[in-house]
């Protein structure tokens, strides 16, 4: 295979793997995380939560992907062909970066959770409450 | 087999091994407290998959995206140690910052759904 058409191949097929990564780590949380939403906003909003929370991992794949660049340097097309070593390394980057930034979102989404878990603490408290007053 | 190929192995063979070590040192103790911080197990299961996500995630980029490139074929046995230390070195600062953000994470957990008595 030639480097021209390993940096096609390679392109797209390190775009699908990052975005599977983000599908699988969906996949990972999406129950729990949908017992959680439910349990807080009912069934309306939680649809609305979890596909926020899809998307967000979706997008955060396919950003920490489209973060690496492989025009370093001013490097021409021609000189990023050439080395089959340096196409190799970029998609290492593309994976690594993708990996990372979903990291990142799954921890941001559990800030999310923190909120909703105060909100049910909080709307129970005030259950608990209201017969005494 | 290559040079980068062996370093890449005993890399992954080393993050597994330690991953393994982080889930079965911390998961029985941070199982116990969130069920008992948030009282509902649908919030644990999630903490306790978002813990094991992002440690594997995070370790498992660094192990890729650690180069090797100073590796040639017929090097020295000191060599492949320092290449393989050069791409723990990165998995090791990675994943002590994620599991500051997760400790704070479950430190504001804890102050936010403590019980009022």
């Amino acid at each position: 295979m030639s480097n021209g058409h390993y940096l096609i191949v390679s392109y797209f097929v390190v775009a699908f793997v990052s975005l599977c990564l983000g599908l699988a780590a969906y996949r990972a949380l999406r129950r729990p995380f949908a017992a959680i939403a439910e349990a807080v906003a009912g069934s309306m909003r939680s649809r609305l939560l979890k596909r926020a929370l899809a998307l967000s991992v979706a997008m955060a794949a396919l950003l920490g992907f489209l973060s690496v660049s492989y025009r370093g340097c001013d490097m021409s097309y021609e000189q990023i062909v050439k080395d089959r070593g340096y196409l190799v390394q970029k998609n290492r980057e593309q994976l690594q970066h993708a990996g990372n930034c979903i990291a990142y979102v799954v921890l941001a989404w559990g800030v999310v959770v923190v909120v909703c878990l105060v909100v049910l603490r909080r709307n129970e408290d005030g259950e608990e409450e209201s017969p005494r007053d | 087999m290559s040079p980068h190929s062996i370093v890449f192995l005993v890399s992954f063979v080393i993050v597994v091994l330690l991953l393994v070590l982080i889930d079965r040192l911390l998961r029985p103790g941070l199982r116990g407290l969130l069920e008992e911080v948030t009282g509902l197990p649908a919030a644990t299961e999630f903490y306790l998959r978002a813990f094991v996500l992002v440690i594997v995630l995070v370790a498992l980029a660094a192990l890729v995206g650690a180069g090797h490139g100073d590796l040639k074929d017929g090097a020295h046995f000191m060599e492949y140690v320092w290449s393989i230390a050069s791409g723990l070195q990165d998995m090791f600062q990675n994943l002590l910052i994620v599991l500051l953000v997760y400790v704070g994470l479950i430190t504001v957990l804890m102050a936010a759904l403590r019980r009022k008595h």
